[in-house]
Parts: C-alpha cells; sequence; structure tokens
C-alpha cells in the first residue's frame, strides 16, 4: 500500500518538473526517497538442532538449498588442504551412488551441486526439487570418500597450483596468508604441493565426521517455497542426520607488525606488480564501529568510483586501471588491505600514493559532501542488494551466527545517516596504519625489489616464493673487496690462467645430443682472429652449417643459404672470440656484481655483462670453484624476447685448460643436452674451412 | 585449490558474455522510436526502488580501422571524462552521490554503458546519458590519463595474466580479413597514436541516436518515463555521416591453421577454435547445445572422458563466442601436469569424432534441455540482465521479444541437428589449433 502512495506522490512530481523548462547545466533534482523495503524470513529448528531459515519469494520458479557449518577453522599443518579436500570431495561418491551417477542424476535435471568444506549448495527449478533434495541428503549424509577419487583429484590440484605459480594476485595472496597470519594461524596456512602429498583419506573422513554436524549447521532455502513446504521437506531430508559434539578452536590473535614491513613475492616476466598494503584488524561482525569504519574506508577506496585511491591512482596518475581498498571483519581476526596492480616503473611512485591517501584519512578531516556522497552512494548498493532474495537470506544467517539483534540491517540505513565526520576521523584514527603494515608485492624481483628496500623501517625486503615460504636471499653476503673484476679473474684463473687461454688460436668441441629419438651430432671450430664454424649433422649427414669468416656470416640448412646481418651477424662476432672474457676490458664490456644467488644449490656470484651496444647477459660463477655454471640471456625471435638459458658443469682438462663437457641448454620449451665427447685444442685447423660463397 | 579454473570460466564469462535468454515467466515491455531515430525501451518491475538507464550503441572493435585498434574501448573510457555541461571528474560523483553506479563495456560489436540508480533518480539518469550522447566534451588531460589507464588495463586483463593472451592469439590466427581479427583491447601504439581530433569523428559516425538503443527497466512509470525521454532525448540530432560497418567477409577456411605461442605459463594450454555461424541463427543455439553436450557439468562428455577417466585434462571447456558476424566456438583445455599436450588433444579430438558419426542419445537430449531451461530461467532475474538482454536483441535482431522466445529456439534443436552442426563446423579444415607453451620449462 505504501509503495502506490509513493508512486503516485513520484508521479505529481514528475508531471511538475516536465513543465519547467529544460536546464541542461545542472543535475536535474531526485524525486522523494522511495522506501526501502527488507524482506521477511522464516526460522525454525530441527529436533536434531539443525537451524532452518526460509526466504519467499516466488518471482521466478527456482529454489536454492545452502547448507552452512558454523564451525571454527582447523590448523591442518603438515596436510594443509584436507579440510577443502574433504567438501570436495563429498559428492565423489555415497554409499548408494558413485561419482558418475552423481554427476549424471544432477547434470540430468539442470540443477547445480556443489560441496564445500563449510557446506553445501544446491539450485534447480522448482519442479526438480525433490530429485535434487534427495541427491544433497545423500551426498551430506553418505559419503565415502573414495581413495581412487582422491587420488584423482590431489593430481589436478596439484596441476592446478602448478598452473597459479606464476599468477600475480595468486602470489601475492599467498604471501599475505603468511606474512599477515602467520603460520600458528589458520588462515595462515598455504597449500603447497608438498601439503598435498601428506594428505590421508582417514584425515578428510576425520574432518566429515566431527564437523559435518546438525547441531552446527545452518539450512537456508531460499525462493519459490512456502515456510510450510520448506518444513516438511527438510524433516523429509534432513532430519537423520546425525547429532554431535562439535569441537571449538582457540587461535591467538595476529598482530600488526611494529613498523612497516616489505614482503615480495618473485614472479617470472612480470611487466605488472600486484601491490597491497595489508595488516589485520580487530573488528568483529556486527561491531559498533563496523558500519562507520565501512563509510571510512569506502571514503578511502572501498566500492565506489570516486574512492580516493581509485581518483588518485588511475583518474590523476594514470598508474593503474583499479585501486581499491577493503576493511573487513572476521569473527577471528579481521584485515584491511589496499590494493592494485600497476607497472614496475611505477610500483615505488603508487605505494607512494598508497600510504600518501592512507596518512591523509589519519590526519585530515573528510570534508562533508564528500562523506555524504560515500553515504548515499552505500544507500544506494544496500537498496540495490535487496533485489536479490539471497540478500535476505544472508541478513538473517548474519543475524543468526552472529549474534546481531534482530533488527541489525533493518536499522542499518538509519545508522548509516547517522555517521559523522568525527566518526571517520575516529575510524580512520583506529583502523588506518599506515606505519604498522605489511607491504606486500608480487612482481618482477629484479626490476622492482631494488626500490622497495626504503619503505620498511630497516631497508629490509623479505623474499618469498610463490607459495608464501620465506626464501633466505643468500647464505653468504658478497665479501668485502669482492668486485665483478675479480669474479672474471678468478674465473680465467681457473679456466687454466691467463697466459696459458690468450695461447688458443684453434680450439675445436665436438658434442653429440639426443633428440626425438635421434642422435645429433655438433661440431665447433674457432679459428682466432674471427672464424667461427658449427656444422650439426645426423647420421654423419650435415642438417646446418654455421659459418663466419672476419665480417660476414653465412648460415646454410637443408640446401638453402642464407646472408647473416644486423644483430644476428652481431651476435655471432661476439660468440668469435674462444676466450671472450679475457678482453672485456678492450672491448668496452661493462660487468657488475649484483648478488650471490644458489645454481643448483650452490652459492654463485651473479655478473652482469654489459655490452657496448647495451646488449646484456647475466653470468653465474661458482663462488668456490670459480668456473663459470650458467648463463642467462634474453634472445629475439618470432616469438618476442625469449630467455636462453645455459647451464654448464662437468668441466675436464685439455692442455691444461678446462673446458665444460655438460652444457644444457634451453630456449623456452625446448630444452637441449649438450655431452662433449672430445676437444682438439691448437690442431691446426685449415682456412678453408672457412669459406664463404 | 580449484580456483583456478573458476578464474579462467570467470574470464571468459566476463569477456563473453553469454548470451541472454528469457525466463518462462513472460517480461513486459513498451518499446517505441522517437523521430531521431533513438529507439527505446521501457520494461516496468516496481519490486524494488531501484531502476537502470542503459543504452546500447551498434559500434564495436570490428568498426575500427585496422590502424586504430582498441579505439571503440579507448573511446569507452573517454565518454566518461565529460560533457560540455559536466566538467571532468563529476560524471561518477553524480551518479554515486545520487547513490547510484555505472559502468560500461565494449565487445566486437557493442558498446554497452549503464547507470544504475534509486528510481527517484531516474532523471539523473537521464540527463547523464542523453549529455553523452549530445555533446560529450574530453580535454587533452583526459585523453592522456585514459591512454595511460587503457595501457595498464591491457597489461592488467591481458598481457600480465597467465592465459591472458588466449582471445587476442586465437582471433589473430582465425581471421584473415574480418575485422574480428584483432581483439576489442587492441594494440597499445594505436591508442597512444590516436589524435584528439579522432575522438570528435568517431563519436559523430557511431554516437548518433539512430545507432543506439535506450533500455530503462526497474521502478518506473512508463507514460511519465516517456514523457522524461522526449524530454532529455527528442532534441539529438539524428547522425549525418554514413555509418561505417564491415561486411561478414571472412573467407571460408578450407586448410587447418597450427600454432605455437609462448608465455609466461606454469602448464600448457591448448585452444580449438571452429568457425561457426554468427549469433540468433538457427546452427547457432545447435552449437551452442552441442557445446553444453561436451563441457557443461561433471557428466559432459569431455569433462568425464578427458578428466574424470583418463585423467589426461586439469580443464576442459566449450565455449561460443556470441558474435553478429559468423565468429567462434572455442574448446580449451589444460593437460594435467606431465601430459603431453598433444595426447590431450588426440583424446578430445576422438570426442568430437564421436559426435560427428553418432547420434546423441534421446537422454543426453533431455538433459541438454534441462539445461538450458535451467539457464533461460536465470539468466533475466534482474533488472540489470533484463535491460542488458533486451539492448541485444533489439541491436542485433531489432526485435527486443525474443527475450520471450529463447526457450523455444534451444527446444527446436533435434539430436539430428546437433550431429549436423558438429559435422558441418567442428571439422579438422575448419579450425586454428593453438598451443600455448611456456616460455620458461625449467619447472
Amino acid at each position: 500500500m505504501k509503495k502506490y502512495l509513493f508512486l503516485f506522490i513520484a508521479g505529481l512530481f514528475l508531471a511538475v518538473s516536465l513543465s519547467a523548462q529544460l536546464d541542461r547545466t545542472r543535475p536535474p533534482k531526485p524525486g522523494p526517497a522511495p522506501v526501502i523495503n527488507i524482506g521477511n524470513y522464516d526460522m525454525f529448528t530441527l529436533s536434531n538442532g539443525l537451524k532452518v531459515i526460509v526466504v519467499e519469494n516466488h518471482k521466478t520458479p527456482v529454489i536454492s538449498w545452502q547448507l552452512t557449518l558454523d564451525v571454527d577453522p582447523v590448523m591442518e599443518g603438515e596436510a594443509k588442504g584436507y579440510v577443502d579436500l574433504a567438501g570436495q570431495l563429498m559428492r565423489a561418491g555415497t554409499r548408494n551412488r558413485t561419482k558418475q551417477a552423481i554427476d549424471e542424476e544432477i547434470d540430468f535435471i539442470g540443477a547445480s551441486l556443489s560441496t564445500f568444506s563449510t557446506g553445501l549448495f544446491g539450485q534447480s527449478l522448482t519442479r526438480h526439487r525433490d530429485k535434487l533434495l534427495s541427491l544433497m541428503s545423500d551426498v551430506l549424509l553418505n559419503p565415502v570418500f573414495p581413495q581412487e577419487e582422491l587420488d584423482k583429484v590431489l593430481t589436478q590440484s596439484i596441476s592446478a597450483l602448478t598452473a597459479s605459480e606464476n599468477d600475480g594476485n595468486y602470489i601475492a595472496n599467498n604471501v599475505i596468508s603468511s606474512v599477515v597470519y602467520g603460520k600458528d594461524h589458520p588462515y595462515g596456512e598455504v597449500v603447497t604441493k608438498e601439503s598435498l602429498n601428506n594428505i590421508k583419506r582417514d584425515q578428510l573422513v576425520g574432518y566429515y565426521n566431527t564437523y559435518f554436524r546438525p547441531n552446527a549447521a545452518y539450512l537456508v532455502i531460499v525462493g519459490d517455497i512456502t515456510t510450510k513446504e520448506a518444513k516438511k521437506l527438510s524433516k523429509k531430508y534432513f532430519s537423520s542426520w546425525k547429532k554431535g559434539d562439535v569441537p571449538k578452536h582457540i587461535y591467538p590473535t595476529p598482530q600488526a607488525p611494529d613498523a612497516n614491513k616489505v614482503a615480495f613475492g618473485s614472479r617470472e616476466g612480470a611487466v605488472q606488480s600486484v601491490l597491497a598494503v595489508t595488516y589485520p584488524i580487530n573488528l568483529k561482525p556486527g561491531d559498533p564501529d563496523a558500519i562507520k569504519a565501512g563509510v571510512m574506508n569506502s571514503i578511502l577506496g572501498g566500492g565506489a568510483f570516486s574512492g580516493r585511491l581509485m581518483q588518485n591512482l588511475r583518474e590523476d596518475k594514470a598508474y593503474t586501471y583499479g585501486a581499491r581498498s577493503s576493511l573487513s571483519s572476521d569473527r577471528l581476526v579481521g584485515s584491511f588491505s589496499a590494493r592494485t596492480e600497476v607497472g614496475n616503473n611505477v610500483t615505488d611512485s603508487a605505494l607512494v600514493e598508497v600510504l600518501n591517501e592512507m596518512n591523509r584519512m589519519v590526519k585530515e578531516k573528510v570534508d562533508q559532501p564528500s562523506l555524504d556522497l560515500v553515504k548515499n552512494f552505500m544507500n544506494g548498493s544496500f537498496a540495490r542488494s535487496l533485489e536479490s532474495p539471497r540478500t535476505i537470506a544472508n541478513f538473517a544467517l548474519n543475524i543468526e551466527r552472529y549474534k546481531l539483534p534482530k533488527d541489525y540491517y533493518a536499522t542499518y540505513l538509519e545508522k548509516l545517516a547517522a555517521v559523522t565526520v568525527e566518526d571517520v576521523y575516529a575510524m580512520a584514527g583506529k583502523y588506518i596504519r599506515p606505519e604498522n603494515a605489511w607491504i606486500v608485492i608480487a612482481g618482477n624481483k629484479d626490476e622492482v625489489a631494488p626500490k622497495l628496500a626504503g619503505f620498511s623501517k630497516n631497508n629490509e625486503v623479505l623474499f618469498f616464493d610463490s607459495y608464501g615460504r620465506k626464501v633466505e636471499q643468500s647464505a653468504t653476503d658478497i665479501p668485502a673487496g669482492m668486485t665483478a673484476e675479480r669474479v672474471i679473474e678468478n674465473y680465467l684463473k681457473a679456466l687454466g690462467g691467463s697466459e696459458k687461454l690468450k695461447s688458443v688460436t684453434e680450439q675445436v668441441i665436438k658434442m653429440s645430443t639426443e633428440m626425438q629419438g635421434m642422435t645429433l651430432e655438433m661440431v665447433s671450430y674457432h679459428k682466432m682472429p674471427g672464424k667461427i664454424l658449427v656444422t650439426t649433422s645426423v647420421g654423419g649427414n650435415v642438417m646446418q652449417k654455421q659459418v663466419l669468416n672476419g665480417d660476414r656470416g653465412q648460415v646454410s640448412a637443408m640446401g638453402q643459404k642464407m646472408e647473416l646481418s644486423g644483430t644476428q651477424l652481431e651476435e655471432m662476432k661476439t660468440q668469435a672470440r674462444i676466450f671472450p672474457e679475457l678482453d672485456y676490458k678492450s672491448m668496452g664490456y661493462e660487468v657488475s656484481l649484483t648478488e650471490i644467488e644458489a645454481v643448483e644449490g650452490k652459492p654463485a656470484y651473479k655478473v652482469k655483462v654489459t655490452a657496448p651496444g647495451g646488449n646484456s647477459k647475466t653470468d653465474f660463477f661458482d663462488v668456490a670453484s670459480g668456473l663459470k655454471v650458467r648463463t642467462v640471456a634474453s634472445q629475439q625471435t618470432q616469438m618476442g624476447p625469449m630467455t636462453v638459458t645455459a647451464s654448464y658443469s662437468d668441466y675436464r682438462e685439455t692442455n691444461g685448460i678446462k673446458i665444460p663437457y655438460a652444457i644444457k641448454q634451453s630456449v623456452g620449451p625446448q630444452n637441449i643436452d649438450l655431452k662433449v665427447t672430445a676437444v682438439e685444442i691448437n690442431g691446426g685447423i685449415s682456412d678453408d674451412l672457412f669459406s664463404l660463397e | 585449490m580449484k580456483n583456478y579454473l573458476l578464474n579462467l570460466l570467470a574470464i571468459m564469462l566476463v569477456l563473453f558474455h553469454l548470451p541472454s535468454m528469457a525466463q518462462t515467466g513472460k517480461i513486459e515491455f513498451t518499446e517505441y522510436k522517437l523521430d531521431n531515430g533513438l529507439h527505446v525501451i521501457l520494461q516496468p518491475d516496481n519490486t524494488t526502488p531501484n531502476v537502470i538507464v542503459s543504452i546500447m550503441y551498434h559500434v564495436g572493435s570490428k568498426n575500427e580501422l585496422p590502424e586504430r585498434t582498441g579505439f571503440a574501448h579507448f573511446f569507452e573510457h573517454l565518454m566518461f571524462e565529460g560533457t560540455a555541461n559536466i566538467p571532468r571528474g563529476r560524471f561518477d560523483k553524480y551518479v554515486e552521490e545520487a547513490g547510484g553506479t555505472m559502468n560500461a563495456g565494449t565487445f566486437f560489436d557493442w558498446t554497452y554503458y549503464y547507470v544504475m540508480l534509486p528510481s527517484n533518480q531516474l532523471e539523473l539518469g537521464l540527463w547523464l546519458e542523453s549529455e553523452r550522447l549530445l555533446h560529450p566534451r574530453v580535454d587533452s588531460i583526459g585523453i592522456a590519463t585514459q591512454k595511460g589507464v587503457v595501457t595498464e588495463e591491457m597489461k592488467q586483463t591481458r598481457d600480465n595474466r597467465p592465459y591472458g593472451r588466449l582471445l587476442i592469439e586465437t582471433v589473430s590466427r582465425a581471421f584473415t580479413q574480418h575485422p574480428y581479427r584483432w581483439d576489442v583491447l587492441g594494440a597499445d601504439p594505436h591508442i597512444r597514436n590516436a589524435a584528439d581530433h579522432e575522438f570528435k569523428d568517431f563519436h559523430d559516425m557511431f554516437y548518433v541516436p539512430d545507432n543506439a538503443v535506450l533500455v530503462i527497466s526497474g521502478d518506473i512509470h512508463v507514460e511519465d518515463t516517456k514523457r522524461l525521454v522526449e524530454k532529455y532525448f527528442a532534441e539529438i540530432p539524428s547522425g549525418t555521416k554514413p555509418i561505417r560497418r564491415p561486411l561478414a567477409n571472412e573467407p571460408k577456411r578450407t586448410v587447418e591453421v597450427r600454432d605455437t605461442v609462448y608465455d609466461n605459463i606454469q602448464l600448457p594450454m591448448v585452444i580449438q577454435a571452429y568457425h561457426i555461424p554468427g549469433k540468433g541463427t538457427p546452427d547457432f543455439y545447435a552449437v551452442e547445445m552441442l557445446g553444453s553436450l561436451l563441457s557443461r557439468g561433471q557428466s559432459s562428455r569431455l569433462y568425464r572422458s578427458l578428466v574424470d577417466e583418463q585423467r589426461l585434462a586439469l580443464e576442459i571447456a566449450a565455449q561460443q563466442l556470441p558474435l553478429e558476424h559468423p565468429g567462434l566456438s572455442l574448446i580449451i583445455g589444460i593437460p594435467q601436469i606431465g601430459i603431453d599436450p598433444k595426447v590431450m588433444e588426440d583424446a578430445l579430438n576422438k570426442e568430437l569424432e564421436k559426435v560427428r558419426t553418432e547420434l546423441i542419445s534421446e537422454q543426453e537430449l533431455e538433459k541438454l534441455k534441462n539445461q538450458f531451461e535451467n539457464r533461460v530461467v536465470n539468466s533475466n532475474t534482474t533488472i540489470e540482465s533484463r535491460a542488458n538482454n533486451l539492448a541485444e536483441f533489439y541491436t542485433f535482431f531489432k526485435d527486443a521479444s525474443l527475450i520471450n522466445h529463447t526457450l523455444e529456439k534451444y527446444l527446436a534443436v533435434t539430436r539430428e541437428d546437433i550431429q549436423r552442426v558438429a559435422n558441418e563446423y567442428f571439422r579438422d579444415n575448419n579450425r586454428v589449433v593453438l598451443y600455448f607453451m611456456p616460455k620458461n620449462q625449467s619447472n
């Protein structure tokens, strides 16, 4: 009835406004605010303790059934992941049905049924509700967790983890979990391949038997159904579910760091960084602060596009496609997070702006129009959310689970309207901590990490792998006095000494490798100055030849010849020297020693070598032996730049000079293992060998 | 642990904007044209005091010039910059101050803008959308800023995301002539090189009332709303330039194309892209049902065979690109760790061979019909989805009433149709096969 009255008034208003001349320079005035009604719900409890919430809505012929466990999270330790798998595998077979039968029956009625560690969700058209319920109750009451299905899901999960390893958001989330919550809190545990391998079927069964109990669960029914029908059906399908004691768990509350710390998750080849400023907060659902703090967060960077982070980082600086903050309440421990994705070169600048906006929130009072905008925006979001009957159901569930006042949502808009500038200031002071935060970045380590140390109180960047495990940078620091030049000197010494190396004018190396069942023979001939020949043959037939003779180079393969030019020719020329390290200085190469990094578990000096033209590569020299163990370079290909990695091992002596007998090269997905079969030094090579056509 | 699948499907959903369908309850609406050619659809629903004002323009990336790829999407960003009466940075504030929210999307064939507001703010929505259509104004700061934002969007949603380049790498090989050969985000240098005057030219050609449909859904009174629409939109002049519309000129594919792409990913991905007819054709409905047969639900053929039984694939999905001109049906699979992608693809091809040679069972057809009924019923539950569906049906078929008839189209598909489209389109020589391989296989 009320609504008709409103429409009538709104209609009057529109008629009046129409008679006026159209003034495009100003926004039109709104009509009177509409009445916002929150729908009702019913609730009852079955004799086994299952609490049932019903929200009737007959707009579409669909009913959804959501079963939610109200249990404390569990520490999973070495076998992290088993709780999720217990949920996932509930629908992988019951005492009455195989997994395939369940899949078939669910799909046949066009319904959906998902199972989780904290409950079940099913949805179907009204006319299929009995079929859906019989499947749901079977899955809930009789799961058998077949070992075979567990094995299958474990393999899939390991594959899925592998696929995610190089996803910036995935890396950032794992690092956040481990630094913000720590390993003594269930939110700090991260699934790894190792933890998946520790999972045993008994753990799944144990979790199910302990926690899937009606006395610790809510059944939320939404849609085309009456409360009376809901009672009858929930009794029929769920009353045989047996009660049980469900253990409670209490965990120490994670604390924000004393001062800002920087945690870096490395992501190969990243061109953007995922950036988050985050820390735990103490904010429980329904806390008297919750609505006020939510308004404060919206001003900073909540849902509105007008949020300060979005306006600053996107609309003013164009650093990003989006920047937002969240302030979430949780029964155990809540969290604040300001987050964005930005280009490598502006990661530090973007971080400065995020911290600036957080500081401004704490130091300055918000102006009234900005506050009004956000309150209106939240009012509108609330009204829009009511279009879905599931919102009403979630309100009901929250009221019950978190013991909120019955009118918590009914009075939400009143409480929102009452939030003042002073409230926002107080909330910022309490919940925004620009000096007690974890600064988490997932991105390109070489390009981004060096610029971040200044953001941590103690000038330290902590490094993490894709799973949020701390990576110790290098067990050894670079010894005092050690320079790139010294590393190169030591390398030449280790090979046999500069004098000996300079005497080498000719070198022949024969190598072989297996490829697709064939044996490839490669021979490289070097003759100083400036002559190279590399032949590749299969079964004695030469498949490919590369020749360099002074200023010209040629490649021939399969009867076709190509004259080399440009960068390809230049690249080949750089390889003309048998030991180029001897002449780095005279050729104008620059070398710099960046750090000690482990190669195959052994510490190695990492030396960046830059040619006069700007091309660079990175060489790794074993700290103990001084020998070169790896080279990483970028090479232009038709697919764009690709990383070429060569690893050297099994050094053996010929004429007092050490040569690596095992070379492992990878370009993109291609791995080639070369084994040296013969080495000849200064044995006499005819110039004719290098003739060009 | 399953989040990867969800991520991937979420991307697909955003990109592919699942086709629209009707619910079983009939959707009532009124439609008419203004003198300037603007088509108007009013769809009252007074259950909650909210309203959506949306405009779909019949322009997308396929209307771009080859040296300005990505322009339609870039232009969409600029349309939030301001108008003759709305200064830079005010557009979103007006909406949010009123308690509303707004967004826009660009695809190959369309650009769609919407503002959602409390119903007492309907007039504000009409003012904002009519301002944009009448006289948008963008200064050089705005253009420079949005160039930067779009560059970051390209990285965030495409270039810096595992498998994010799936679509661009596929269409660039599948299409040789048609402008579907570039993706909606386009090329960064093209956007960077765009001169300020191109903005006006683009607006004058495409952002005209006779190339647009205005849809208002929600808590409205039809007669009052008609008067308001007249007030804000009637004065906007019709277009004067001929609208650039590409022909459906892609030659029929006769040989399979196979290629490999290297990317920053950990597991390979195999993509098969088959040429199919445009959306709305009878065969498109049959192809959609074939897609569901293959990959919707855990009992679907590809999931059961490749994921569940043979354990070759981590995930597998068949998905159609709903395009106005003949487009593509994609089958995307990620092999399990340690499985040769070729082995997975062979198994996939075997399943396709089966649908080509054997009729599907009555039981399977019944399942597909049930699945589509469920989907159709759930596709029009919000004013947002209804407005979007009405806009698309009008834009591409000039028939908004299709919103009430989609289910019939699916129910009309026979088992023979499914076998026929499998043979006609899911042939080896009608496809592009792409292997996405990890750049660095050190792991």
